[in-house]
């Protein structure tokens, strides 16, 4: 009598053992993360030439070259630069300053919120007439002569053999020295960490073989960045043609890293 | 006595010698590791600035996840906009690999103050051969709808000519070139 009901449980044990495994191995294909999903996914290199290998700390040159006469003053830059620093509200490592000129060569520039907002409306607290009217983005210059570098008392920001110019959080003491010597006032205090900072030209991002994040969001590319080294990159074409690239405040002796195509000379 | 004689130049010399060791060892003790590797600063720093945290990656990263939109989006005139910059960071969405938060999508007036950020024609900044501008009320008035209409009634966000062209297809509108 024992023996059907025997041979029905083996296939029924069988059966709910084949479910089981089935079920199992289903869910556990939905939880593991699929390898492209890694802490790192795999996205294509944007500057070339990074990516697997060992970092050559001396021999980098980078450039930026800001095209004004592209920039149309979205405020892309701005947005994406605050999320991905999380800068407090009211201070700025990146900005686009909007340039007016009257016929009597009177200059106007504003920065409502830096750009932050975009620039929705014209201006209607002057009522001149328009001659000429432009955007011109500011950051960090990467001078090859820091100003900055030269007055910390605690050699909390530095120039790197890379030639980045960086801020150690853990050393600075926030005396502010760096802020009121940067010619180009792109170094703000933390109001958090009372620390100072500033525009790193995305330095992680960079290693990372990744363009800076406002290069990256720029819609109409008004913003470039690439490797001097590299013959084929854009700023290293740009550099060496016919273009006329300008650097700001020239006569301070910094060198920046950071040029200017179509540039007014109204610009500071 | 001669001893006597000599003792305050041994004080002397005994107490630069204490000085000089105590500065020593406070000078081993309070200079950070890896300082002057490259220079008069703390190289372990350059290393930390570059392990932060990536909170943006580029289009191919949403666009690989996102084939639908991948598709209207490379094929129109706002190839070059940023996802992330309408959307939102990627790290606000996506971490380790899984999906961990809902990144915001802009509706009808948002849409309109979005638009206009570039393609306001009253910011004369604006050049002609970058950007198509135009004036708000007035574009409206001359396509014949409704003022009320928001920017994406008539085009597409991602391929802002995609429904425009395929209506002058169908109409049968040739392209003034």
């Amino acid at each position: 009598m024992g023996e059907p009901d025997a041979k029905l449980d083996n296939e029924r044990r069988a059966f709910i053992k084949k479910v089981l495994n089935g079920t199992i191995a289903g869910s556990l294909l939905l939880v593991i993360p699929m390898p492209m999903g890694a802490a790192t996914p795999e996205v294509p290199e944007q500057i070339p030439g990074i990516r697997g290998k060992k970092w050559d700390m001396f021999n980098q040159r980078f450039a930026f070259i800001v095209d004004i006469t592209r920039c149309i003053g979205c405020g892309s830059c701005c947005v994406a630069d605050r999320r991905e620093f999380n800068v407090p509200e009211g201070y700025y490592r990146t900005w686009v300053e909007r340039y007016l000129k009257d016929f009597n060569d009177q200059v106007y520039v504003d920065s409502p919120n830096g750009g932050f907002d975009g620039y929705q409306s014209p201006r209607t607290d002057i009522d001149v007439e328009v001659r000429d009217t432009f955007f011109v983005p500011k950051l960090c210059n990467m001078c090859k002569e820091p100003p900055c570098v030269q007055v910390c008392p605690v050699g909390a920001t530095f120039k790197t053999p890379d030639g980045f110019i960086l801020v150690d959080r853990e050393r600075c003491v926030g005396c502010a020295y760096c802020i009121q010597a940067c010619p180009y006032s792109s170094r703000y205090l933390d109001p958090v960490t009372r620390t100072a900072e500033k525009c790193t030209w995305c330095y992680h991002r960079v290693r990372k073989g990744l363009l800076p994040i406002c290069v990256n969001v720029c819609p109409t590319s008004a913003r470039k960045f690439g490797d001097l080294n590299d013959k084929n990159s854009e700023v290293y074409k740009l550099l060496h043609e016919h273009e006329v690239l300008t650097v700001l405040k020239k006569d301070m002796g910094t060198y920046p890293a950071l040029y200017y195509k179509g540039l007014r000379r109204e610009v500071v | 006595m001669k001893s006597s004689f000599n003792s305050h130049i041994k004080r002397i010399v005994l107490g630069l010698v204490v000085f000089a060791v105590l500065g020593f060892v406070g000078k081993i003790v309070l200079t950070p590791k890896s300082f002057g590797k490259y220079g008069p600063y703390r190289a372990d720093a350059i290393d930390e600035e570059a392990n932060q945290e990536i909170r943006h990656m580029t289009n191919a990263s949403c666009l690989s996840c996102h084939p639908y939109e991948a598709n209207i989006h490379l094929t129109g005139l706002h190839k070059t906009i940023s996802c992330e910059f309408c959307h939102g960071p990627y790290a606000d969405h996506v971490k380790a690999g899984k999906v961990y938060g809902k990144l915001p999508v802009k509706k009808r007036e948002e849409i309109k103050v979005l638009c206009l950020r570039c393609h306001n024609k009253a910011i004369q900044a604006r050049p002609g051969e970058v950007i198509k501008t135009v004036i708000m009320p007035e574009h409206l008035e001359k396509q014949k709808v409704k003022v009320s209409h928001t920017c994406d009634q008539c085009h597409h966000v991602h391929a802002p000519l995609k429904y425009i062209n395929r209506a002058k297809k169908i109409v049968g509108i040739k392209e003034k070139s």
